[in-house]
């Protein structure tokens, strides 16, 4: 029982980090927290459905035609919503991001406000069984992604120059611009991969969470709790953040009570958040003097 | 000073008889009948909103065939969003400025209980669309009918149900923490133990917006539990009945009637997951029946792009006798004619509904419980015992 309750909590884990990964790229280039994520998740999912079910398009096809529209929304909201604000308070982007979110599942609620939707699975084998234990391939596509994605991510932010851009575009987008780095696209190009990346993990997940228009508020508290436990900004922090998550809710529900899965994780993170408020892997803010 | 104090107690009587006659009235004019509906259109729980198209269906074409003594209906909607602040508003604003003659709504308990205190207030008649929670119409309160079986009564089936299955009395439960949850819950603790006197073997929760049955379903396979009866919203039922098929557990589950067989079904995407699966049902007949079609065709009469699922159908048993009873109070229509009609519906058969509707002057829920239905051989099939299935 141990072992299929950490294996389920890394496989749920494994969805909080993927969602979260999406708002951590976003966040350490632009220094905005998009409250919207959960929607470019849930829209990614459901323009994957519309593609499947409207157009008869392969899945593959509707996939790929799901992230690149969900990249081009993102870049539609850096340039339409988000550059007219910039330089402004943070709380004000931050309102807008919500005010965005409510928006979002506003308009597809429209749509499919009666409707939980089915969504096929990426691939349709049975569940792999190890002895005892039981795993999905879904489980296995989520986290694959998810590892392959923090890689990618990490290696641009860390070992390239984009890494360095995104240093300079969110520490001093001004110096960056009189360096010749053209920062208006740059976050708009963060804003589409952040959206794109968004609609990876709603495709991915939609087949486990079923589709329906909350469904990325459901599971954008637990991503936003995953990068606090982790650590804000910090790609490592998000994926440890979120398979901790996962582990503690499934072993909570598995050994304690069924009842404490929705807290404990919390409870974990308000003592994590005690000891290192800057979150496990986060580096507490330093002022130089 | 004492023809003065006359005059004001004469007029505040002339003005409260004008009120209370306004009042019997109100939303009747020689050719309408205002008749208020609201149910969660949009939100998590907008699934249920289906009911609401299925009621309107009948009384638009009640309109369609001369309406009720020469009287068309009025229909105001407003949608609660399954949230309470906003069902109350939605009952104030169709109370005072709609100014309906009759209510005729509610999917979500925690909305009509909310809003219960505005409906006794106003003594407005209202009909429940298939709000179930066993508190709307008990106590009773005169204005206030319950056609569908109430939750207490769902539960009732379901445990009998799985106390039918030969030799069961090892029940878990699986329920969810929020009022719903509870409203379910707590009546099966109860009946189970004073019925069976038994009592859960496992007493599992499963929150709203899980995604994951992992911890519920291990505890389950590792108990001696021989049926699992799951209080759970839509979602999370195909969720539970999923991961029970991942993880081997063939085991019974009995779902609530909150959800659809034909739903879980294609959410779960996989028939063999739910050879196992029984459901509280609360029609007649399975939903693709012939004895169904006619209703059907009426809502796609209307809604010709609604899908029609068992849901769309939960609100029409009402709505029929709530015709019935406008067209039993007579021409002068008033609410009190319109009360004494409805207490006086005996087994009212709808052909839609599980059962016959008998609304007492002491007895406002109009059924008393429901059937159980079951995929055999893929085909829908409602049974009422487990020797039927």
């Amino acid at each position: 029982m141990l072992l299929q309750l950490i294996l389920s909590g890394i496989a749920q884990g494994s969805i909080y980090a993927l969602v979260a990964l999406g708002m951590t790229v976003l966040f350490r280039a632009t220094t905005i927290v998009n409250f919207a994520h959960g929607e470019m998740f849930m829209f990614g999912a459901f323009v994957v459905y519309l593609f499947l079910h409207l157009v008869g398009a392969p899945f593959f096809v509707a996939a790929l035609l799901g992230v690149v529209t969900l990249f081009g929304l993102g870049i539609c909201i850096e340039r339409v919503l988000i550059r007219p604000m910039a330089g402004g308070p943070h709380i004000a982007l931050a309102m807008m991001t919500v005010a965005l979110s409510y928006l979002f599942r506003g308009i597809a609620r429209i749509f499919w406000g009666r409707e939980v939707l089915p969504m096929p699975p990426v691939f349709s084998y049975p569940p792999i069984e190890i002895g005892n234990l039981v795993l999905t391939t879904q489980d296995l596509i989520i986290a694959g992604t998810m590892v392959l994605l923090v890689i990618v991510f990490m290696l641009l932010f860390h070992r390239s120059k984009l890494g360095r851009l995104a240093q300079a575009a969110s520490d001093s987008p001004r110096g960056a611009a009189l360096v010749g780095i053209n920062v208006p696209a740059f976050y708009g190009t963060m804003w589409g991969v952040s959206a794109a990346m968004g609609a990876i993990a709603g495709i991915l997940v939609a087949p486990i969470t079923l589709l329906y228009p909350d469904m990325g508020a459901q599971i954008l508290i637990r991503a936003f709790a995953a990068m606090t436990l982790g650590g804000f900004g910090h790609f490592g922090g998000a994926v440890i953040g979120g398979l901790l998550m996962g582990i503690l809710e499934e072993l909570s529900g598995g050994y304690l009570s069924t009842s404490l899965i929705d807290v404990f994780a919390f409870i974990a993170i308000i003592v994590v958040l005690l000891v290192r408020p800057a979150g496990l892997f986060g580096r507490g803010e330093v002022t130089r003097v | 000073m004492l023809l003065r104090r006359l005059i004001v107690t004469l007029a505040i009587a002339v003005l409260s008889t004008t009120a209370g006659i306004a009042g019997e009235t109100t939303g009747v004019t020689k050719d309408t009948i205002r008749i208020g509906i609201f149910g969660p259109m949009t939100g998590a729980a907008a699934v249920f909103g289906k009911a609401i198209f299925g009621v309107e269906a009948l009384y638009r074409d009640v309109n369609d065939h001369g309406g009720i003594y020469g009287r068309k209906i009025e229909l105001f909607r407003e949608d609660s969003a399954c949230d309470p602040a906003k069902g109350i508003a939605a009952i104030k604003k169709l109370i005072s400025q709609d100014q309906v003659f009759a209510i005729n709504g509610g999917l979500c308990s925690n909305v009509v209980i909310a809003a219960k205190p505005d409906i006794i207030k106003e003594g407005i008649p209202y009909m429940v669309a298939g709000a179930g929670s066993s508190a709307i119409a008990e106590p009773l309160s005169p204005t206030i009918f319950q056609p569908t079986t109430p939750t207490a009564g769902t539960t009732r089936d379901m445990i009998d149900f799985a106390i039918s299955k030969p030799g069961t009395t090892k029940i878990a439960i699986v329920s969810h923490s929020d009022d719903w949850g509870k409203s379910n819950h707590d009546p099966a603790v109860e009946y189970l133990k004073k019925r069976y006197n038994l009592n859960f073997v496992l007493d599992l929760t499963m929150e709203r917006g899980s995604t994951d049955a992992t911890p519920q379903l291990l505890r389950i396979k590792n108990s001696d539990a021989q049926v699992i009866v799951a209080m759970l919203y839509p979602a999370e039922t195909a969720i539970f009945v999923r991961d029970a098929f991942k993880f081997g557990i063939k085991l019974p589950i009995i779902g609530h009637s909150a959800v659809s067989l034909t739903d879980t079904r294609d959410r779960v995407g996989n028939p063999a997951a739910l050879q196992n699966f029984f459901l509280g049902y609360h029609l007649a007949y399975a939903t693709d029946a012939p004895e169904m079609k006619k209703w059907t065709d009426l809502i796609h009469k209307y809604y010709p792009n609604e899908r029609v699922e068992n849901f769309s159908f939960l609100g029409m048993g009402g709505t029929l006798v709530m015709i019935e009873a406008l067209k039993k109070a007579g021409p002068d229509l008033t609410r009190s004619k319109l009360i004494a009609a409805l207490n006086s519906v005996r087994d009212f058969d709808t052909h839609i509904q599980a059962r016959p509707i008998t609304f007492t002057p002491d007895d406002h829920v109009g059924e008393k419980n429901a059937a159980m239905a079951t995929l055999k051989n893929g085909k829908f099939t409602v049974v009422k015992k487990w020797q039927d299935k």
